[in-house]
């Protein structure tokens, strides 16, 4: 019973981190935030606006990454069947 | 330059090898499932088909043009896959359980199989498309022209188109699945995708390490102005063009068709929603780098959108060209094709289906002729769009920039947003508000975006453009009610999207649902409560198995059929004969025939054949009550096992305080036997003295008998004490009440301890109050428990001059009666032990009580209807205060003064 508790608490959490990335990356990515990085400048020769959207773009897709495949293990958990539970 | 020969060689090779992989996997599918097709690499490959030649070869320009406002069409997608979980998990789920074959069929379907809203999705989305389709041609001809010379643009336009048209109906249209899922173009298109990824990032390695030396040297000396576009880059239009982005990856029929449609397994979509953002990622890593190089190499005036094809070719890199070629062929025919399948789709099963029922319904055709029918239409619609696409290159004259086309179909796509939005979260969405919804947004977008675009002689005169239509400036199409100084593109997305949303909101408040809406929009929204959902609302059982076999095998043809037939009747224990057309045959029926021409038709041709147009608005509303029912059942159920949470808790703290009294009990008795056993203890050795020991002298033996004496006394009153009080807790002695004078009561208390207090020294002085103040109670009662704390404070006052105050007075509808002593008080920690049985205070005095008069007095004074309380003062100092029911006036005379 707890552990079912358990498995569903952790698919909610999972889902709410993976509501919180998309939001992250709205504010991240639209104005007025965005505008912060029109920064004039380079790091490593590459002019910072060009590197900065990369780099968030580059963050969501691994966060994206990591949260699908916990959404699927804690899916997965959550509605498995209670006989299969031990 | 490539020679003629060559280039026209590889394509026709290219194109081969895509109709081989095609062939081969659709011939394999159908021996069994292909383990790797299922895979959710190729279903993200297949997404990628959102990479057009707009992609390939207008994002170059885009970033030439405008900096970095490119990405945005790239981070809308990356939003709305990474929150797959929240919409796109859900549109799958639905398209699967309904058997969606198309946007058009997902939005009619949601609003109650509508017909018209049917037709009107499909001629957006055939609108939107051609447009699209254009850009295509364009690219590819254009493309065509840079390597080959000047060709006829025209001319080559129209072979592209031809070609296309000829390999998308070869391969789209070969067979009729009831899922509208086609394998071997999944594959087609997926090879395509990676050829167009590696194509683009070989030119832009190229760019940045054949062309110039490493990334530091492609960004030295170039201005801020060219990463960040010359205005705003960040502004309204960067919000737009995201917003846009990330509507068109849900509302393009061609991506509706990969995402939902030909989606094998749900957990694909999970891979997807990483996968397919970093496939993006890697399209437009380079793209800025190849800007670059172009605009500091190609001489001024060259077209930028062509540079990854210029690039190569201005280097002598035949080789790099002729895979760059490739790559925005690939991107460009892999958009038609879906794109065409898609929208043909929808043209054969909402406008043309429909029709056909019409005309066939009267004579009983043979089987299997709407089939053939089916796949007719679709051909001459493929054929038709890619018409279509070719007349809208011819009349836009194709100088536009291709993002500008491009960005065209993304708003007419995203006229679906509302009504698609609204039917997946919104029970209240009726079909009266998304037609509603549709039609003004799609008008808008024709009058301020599309129309606009042929230029200034077709359709909208010139003077319409600058000046509004017969002069009137507040209709011009770009700036509508003197909305000016606004991008065009803002300006129209504002005004349709806006006018769309707020029509779909405010009729669908207007209009209520009919039966089958209301069950449509509750199997959507609810769609993983339902568990998969059962298309319902024909309820027929006087439906004639045969009919319905007939009606299968037109649009199924012969052989599915009776397959489909046999297994229901297998299913239904009746092997070997037609199945029962029970419900739920019925049900499963029109679903099957609904993956191959839609919802909408399915239904009306099922209840055609049945003959009950009206759907069975009580059953459906039935259906509608069991859901209801069935949550509120569970509903209850929780409420339930709350319940006995609760009475269980309950349970355990009344266990609990039983526990805690058992103790009690057990402690009275020890300490009542040990209380007991001291003046027994010398009653028993006195005696035993008196009884064996001779020597005893008589004045001893006086005194001896004296302590007896005292000590039986002193049992006996405890022994009364205890019973007195075990009396009062239990409520067995009923304390008679009646009104009695304060006054006289503490008079005749004071009187009665007069003797103690002449023997300590001690001064009494009682408060005047004014006027008589009567109180309910027993006045033996009252003086007992008055006498009681006198003597106490008598007792324990260690003061020198010890003085005792009596203050009675008036609290609301109480009486008050506090006795105050100078004698030290209790400490604020013995408040409640000195109410406790045989407690004694710090200095226990051996010879008084047992510790018994404070609780008795206490239960006495609850017993009428009082209290006894220890009240302590702000300074600290600790006095008692006994409280009781105050009377107005003396009714009676005192029953029992004195």
């Amino acid at each position: 019973m707890t552990d079912r508790a358990d498995s569903h608490r952790s698919h909610r959490k999972t889902r709410d981190r993976s509501m919180v990335l998309v939001l992250v990356g709205t504010v991240l990515l639209m104005p007025p935030l965005v505008g912060s990085l029109l920064v004039d400048g380079k790091i490593g020769g590459i002019p910072i606006p060009l590197l900065a959207i990369f780099a968030i773009w580059g963050a969501l897709i691994a966060g994206a990454a990591v949260l699908s495949r916990q959404l699927r293990e804690t899916e997965a958990q959550a509605t498995a069947p209670p006989d299969s539970e031990p | 330059m490539l020679s003629l020969d060559i280039l026209l060689a590889v394509c026709l090779g290219y194109v081969m090898l895509l109709f081989a992989i095609a062939f081969l996997i659709d011939r394999r599918a159908r021996q069994g499932p292909l383990k790797w097709l299922h895979s959710p690499v190729v279903y993200t490959l297949s997404i990628s088909i959102y990479c057009t030649s707009w992609t390939f070869y207008g994002a170059v320009g885009s970033a030439a043009r405008n900096g970095l406002e490119f990405i945005t069409i790239y981070l809308g997608p990356t939003l709305v896959f990474i929150g797959w979980w929240f919409l796109l998990r859900k549109l799958v789920r639905i398209g699967r359980a309904n058997r969606i074959t198309s946007i058009a069929d997902l939005i009619s379907s949601r609003y109650g199989k509508s017909p018209s809203l049917a037709v009107l999705v499909t001629l957006i989305a055939v609108i939107a498309t051609t447009p699209y389709i254009a850009l295509q041609l364009q690219s590819v001809t254009r493309s065509y022209q840079i390597i080959a010379g000047e060709a006829d643009g025209v001319t080559t336009a129209l072979w592209v188109a031809a070609g296309m048209a000829l390999f998308t109906i070869l391969f789209g249209t070969r067979n009729l699945d009831a899922n509208e899922r086609h394998h071997g173009v999944v594959a087609a298109i997926a090879v395509e995708a990676i050829v167009k990824l590696a194509a683009l990032i070989a030119v832009g390695l190229f760019a940045v390490y054949g062309v110039s030396d490493g990334f530091r040297d492609i960004f030295a000396d170039v201005p801020a102005e060219v990463i960040t576009g010359a205005g705003d880059v960040f502004g309204a239009r960067w919000a737009t063009l995201t917003f846009l982005s990330a509507t068109a990856i849900i509302c393009l029929p061609r991506q509706f068709q990969v995402t939902v449609v030909e989606n094998v397994e749900e957990r694909h979509l999970s891979t997807a929603s990483w996968l397919f953002p970093a496939y993006l990622f890697g399209m437009t890593f380079f793209i800025v780098p190849i800007a670059i190089a172009g605009l500091k190499t190609m001489p001024a005036g060259s077209n930028p959108d062509f540079y990854v094809l210029t690039l190569p070719l201005a280097e002598q890199r035949h080789d790099l060209a002729l895979l760059a070629f490739l790559g925005g062929f690939s991107s460009a025919t892999s958009m038609v094709i879906v794109a065409t399948i898609a929208v043909s789709t929808m043209v054969s099963n909402h406008v043309v289906m429909p029709l056909a029922l019409r005309l066939l319904a009267v004579r009983r055709a043979v089987s299997g002729d709407v089939r053939n029918l089916l796949l007719m239409t679709r051909r001459v619609s493929i054929a038709a769009i890619l018409g279509l696409g070719f007349l809208y290159f011819r009349i836009s004259g194709g100088s536009d920039a291709l993002a500008a086309i491009g960005l065209i179909a993304f708003v007419g796509v995203a006229q679906f947003l509302p009504s698609l939005l609204g039917g997946l979260f919104w029970r209240g969405a009726t079909r009266a508000g998304a037609l509603a919804g549709l039609i003004s947004g799609f008008s808008l977008w024709a009058y301020t975006l599309l129309l606009p675009s042929f230029g200034g002689d077709v359709v909208l005169g010139a003077s319409v453009l600058s000046e509004g239509p017969w002069g009137i400036a507040a209709l011009r199409p770009q700036s509508l009610l003197g909305l000016t100084a606004m991008d065009p593109l803002v300006h129209a997305v504002i005004w349709s999207i806006g006018v769309n949303a707020l029509a779909f909101v405010v009729v669908s408040c207007l209009t209520e649902p009919d039966a089958l809406e209301r069950l449509q929009g509750a199997l959507f929204v609810d769609v993983y409560r339902s568990g998969g959902g059962e298309p319902s609302g024909t309820a027929v059982a006087t439906a004639d198995a045969e009919d319905l076999f007939v009606l299968a095998q037109r649009i199924l043809g012969a052989e599915p059929a009776r397959r489909l037939f046999r297994d229901i009747a297998t299913s239904q224990g009746t092997a070997g004969s037609l199945p029962y057309p029970t419900d739920a045959m019925i049900a499963h029926l029109e679903r099957e025939l609904a993956g191959s021409v839609g919802a909408a038709s399915a239904h009306a041709m099922i209840t055609r054949i049945t003959g009950t147009q009206n759907v069975g608005m009580i059953e459906l509303i039935d259906i509608a009550d069991e859901a209801q029912q069935l949550i509120e059942t569970s509903r209850q159920l929780a409420e339930k096992s709350a319940e006995l949470e609760r009475a269980a808790e309950q349970l355990r703290n009344v266990n609990d305080r039983l526990r805690a009294l058992d103790t009690q009990k057990d402690e009275f008795l020890s300490q009542v036997s040990h209380e007991l056993r001291t003046p027994m203890t010398s009653i028993r050795s006195f005696s035993e003295i008196l009884l064996g020991d001779t020597t005893v002298t008589e004045a001893e033996r006086r005194r001896f008998v004296a302590i007896v004496h005292d000590e039986s006394l002193r049992l006996t009153r405890l022994l009364d004490e205890i019973l007195d009080i075990s009396r009062l807790e239990a409520g067995t002695v009923s304390v008679a009440l009646g009104p009695i004078d304060t006054r006289e009561a503490i008079t005749a208390a004071v009187d009665a301890v007069s003797g103690m207090t002449r023997h300590k020294d001690v001064s009494v002085v009682i408060a005047p109050t004014v006027g008589d103040l009567y109180v309910h109670a027993n006045a033996d009662r009252i003086r007992q428990v008055l006498i009681n704390i006198l003597s106490n404070a008598i007792k324990y006052n260690e003061a020198v001059a010890p003085r005792i105050d009596i203050r009675p007075q008036v609290d609301g509808d109480r009486v008050l009666i506090d006795v105050v002593d100078n004698g030290g008080g209790v400490r604020p920690p013995d408040s409640e032990l000195v109410f406790e049985k045989f407690a004694r205070g710090s200095s226990g005095d051996k010879d008084q009580g047992a510790g018994l008069g404070l609780p008795i007095s206490r239960a006495i004074m609850r017993a009428m209807g009082g209290d006894l309380t220890l009240t302590f003062a702000d300074d600290g100092s600790s006095f008692f205060r006994l409280t009781l029911a105050r009377l107005d006036a003396p009714s009676v005379q005192p029953h029992a003064a004195g």
